[in-house]
């Protein structure tokens, strides 16, 4: 059966593209474009891994990650953010963030080789 | 006498008689004579005693009197003694009172002379006086003028001398630092303000401003921000200036000037947190662009197609370094820069780093080599040492015209890292070499015939380099090129 990944992240053309490239290696893509939607989309699902934004409307990366912690969700989660600073990753990697990643600093094929560790 | 006598026997008896009578009374006479002579004799020895005793007592008086005589001698002599000194005394009072007599006239003449002279005084005095009043009080005019000015200046002023001690301070310079007024004269100015840097580490004597301009007798600023600390321990960011003071030729000291810059830091920061903010919202769409022209890279295009999504994906990559740039640089300046240590293969990172400049190598015909021991690990920032790699191999490259070399080395000497970027570029010219760290600068021989260039490149390389511990120099000579050496720990 082939993995699934969420996806939250508000950028909907980066998204898609996301989505574009994991499909290539026959995983189940969901797409959320706020952090309510990706929670709603937890609640029904809890998919094999998250993709998770942190900048994004109605509730933050954060408010997500805090909502897994508080449900318990057996969820990895890997943050794709532009923030850099500090303090953000730090933040992350207090709610057990399993990686931390500056969308910026990747490019398309970059992406897989980041996150196929986590899908095993 | 001898007497008749009447009858011869008759006559010789009365005779006899008669002579015996005469006879006794001789003797009776004679008797008396003794007597007498003999009370003449005790009278006489008793004389003789009184006389004996007169004699004594007169001459006891004899030696009185001598001892007088000796003593009215002297006395009589100590007298003639004083008599000549009166004399002399005399004779001096009169030559004195002489020329006291020649001296009051003298003084006469002279009291006429100086009442004539006082009168001459007393009208000078007056001219004196109110040419005085009207020179006062330009003077004062001026000084007021001049106290206006210094009492205006909105940035704290302070002079010294050249010992660095305090000559002057302006109100604005008491305002700032909460001293009183005159509280800091002729104190030494690095004893009264401490100056610490943006962690609080205070400023130690030999590195400040005055103390350099004092040294080297020429004008110097900060560059980065440096704080003051009020009297009453709090501290405020400043940007100062100090420049030397010459009488002539010689230094007599230094005038510093600085200013309150809390409102400019603010208006930094609201301006680095739009730049962040700003950044961010360029860096996701830029991403899907980056993305789309890679994906289309690997599809099937015509010859023309590929050379156009090439330049449109080189263009989108760049732009995506000169927003992380910006990114940084905001956060350097904001001070709020930490460095995030992780292990780092060296190989690895430049041989990325390197790919990224393929393209622009391969148009210029430029060679390039890596020089780097397999397998490397070092313990630093990850992010902050591949910016400080790529810009100086990117500055290698593009300041190196075509056909040049470029080549960058990597050794461990003891616990650090050494790393040369050495180019057989343009150079930068003797006379701007200390410009180099600077920000917005750009070498004169550079800035029009290469390509563009934001000079904020090595200002930021300069910053970085502080922030993960090491050092950075270079070496350059116009026209034959430059070598940047990065030594920092491992």
């Amino acid at each position: 059966m082939s993995k699934h990944v969420l996806i939250a992240e508000d950028d909907t053309a980066l998204a898609d593209l996301m989505a574009n490239v994991l499909s290539k290696y026959n995983i189940r893509v969901t797409i959320t474009y706020n952090g309510k939607e990706t929670v709603e989309a937890l609640e029904k699902e809890v998919p094999d891994l998250l993709l998770l934004d942190i900048l994004m409307p109605v509730l933050d990366g954060h408010g997500v990650m805090r909502f897994i912690r508080e449900k318990q969700l057996e969820c990895p989660v890997i943050v794709l953010s532009n923030l850099s600073d500090k303090e953000t990753k730090d933040r992350c990697k207090e709610m057990q963030a399993q990686n931390f990643f500056v969308k910026n600093d990747l490019d398309d094929d970059d992406l897989w080789p980041a996150i196929e560790g986590y899908l095993r | 006498m001898r007497k008749t006598i009447p009858s011869a026997s008759n006559g010789i008896a009365l005779k006899l008689k008669v002579l015996a009578k005469e006879k006794e009374d001789v003797r009776r006479k004679l008797v008396v004579t003794a007597r007498e002579k003999e009370d003449v004799r005790r009278k006489l020895v008793i004389t003789a005693k009184k006389l004996r005793i007169k004699a004594a007592q007169l001459a006891v008086t004899a030696r009185e009197k001598e001892d007088v005589r000796n003593k009215l001698v002297k006395t009589a002599e100590k007298l003639r003694l004083k008599a000549a000194q009166l004399a002399v005394t005399a004779r001096e009072k009169e030559d004195v009172r002489r020329k006291l007599l020649v001296t009051a006239k003298e003084k006469e003449d002279v009291r006429r002379k100086l009442l004539i002279t006082a009168d001459e005084l007393k009208m000078s005095r007056k001219t004196l006086e109110k040419k005085v009043l009207e020179r006062t009080k330009d003077l004062e005019g001026i000084r007021a003028k001049d106290e206006a000015i210094l009492a205006s200046i909105g940035e704290g002023l302070v002079a010294t001398d050249k010992n660095g001690r305090i000559l002057l301070v302006n109100k604005a310079c008491e305002r700032l630092l909460n001293w009183k007024k005159g509280e800091t004269q002729g104190k030494l100015l690095s004893k009264v303000i401490s100056m610490t840097d943006s962690t609080g580490k205070i400023i130690p004597e030999p590195e400040r401003l005055i103390t350099k301009t004092l040294k080297d007798r020429s004008t110097t600023t900060t560059t980065t921000t440096m704080y003051y600390k009020r009297k009453d321990g709090t501290s405020f960011p400043v940007a100062i200036t100090v420049a030397p003071i010459f009488n002539g030729k010689e230094l007599i000291g230094a005038v510093k000037v600085f200013r309150d810059i809390t409102k400019e830091k603010e208006i930094e920061k609201a301006r680095s947190e739009f730049m962040s903010i700003a950044s961010h919202q360029l860096r996701t769409p830029l991403t899907a662009i980056r993305w789309v022209l890679s994906s289309l890279k690997r599809e099937h295009l015509t010859e023309e197609q590929a050379k156009l999504v090439k330049t449109a994906h080189e263009t989108s990559m760049n732009m995506a370094s000169t927003i992380r740039r910006m990114l940084m640089i905001s956060h350097l300046e904001e001070d709020g820069m930490e460095p995030e240590i992780e292990q780092v293969i060296l190989q690895k990172e430049l041989e990325k780093i390197s790919r990224l400049h393929d393209a622009h190598r391969q148009r210029n015909g430029l060679e390039l080599a890596l020089q780097c021991p397999q397998d490397l690990m070092v313990r630093t920032d990850k992010q902050l040492l591949i910016e400080i790699l790529d810009n100086l191999l990117s500055n290698a490259l593009k300041y190196t015209p075509r056909g040049g070399k470029v080549k960058v080395s990597v050794a461990k000497t003891g616990e650090m890292i050494r790393i040369d970027v050495a180019d057989t570029g343009y150079g930068i010219p003797q006379e701007e070499q200390k410009r180099i760290p600077e920000k917005f600068f750009r070498a004169s021989n550079v800035a029009s015939p290469v390509e563009a260039g934001t000079g904020i490149g090595l200002y930021m390389v300069y910053n970085i380099v502080r922030l993960i511990g090491g050092t950075i120099s270079f070496v350059s000579q116009e026209n034959k090129g430059t070598t940047f050496t990065l030594l920092f720990p491992s």
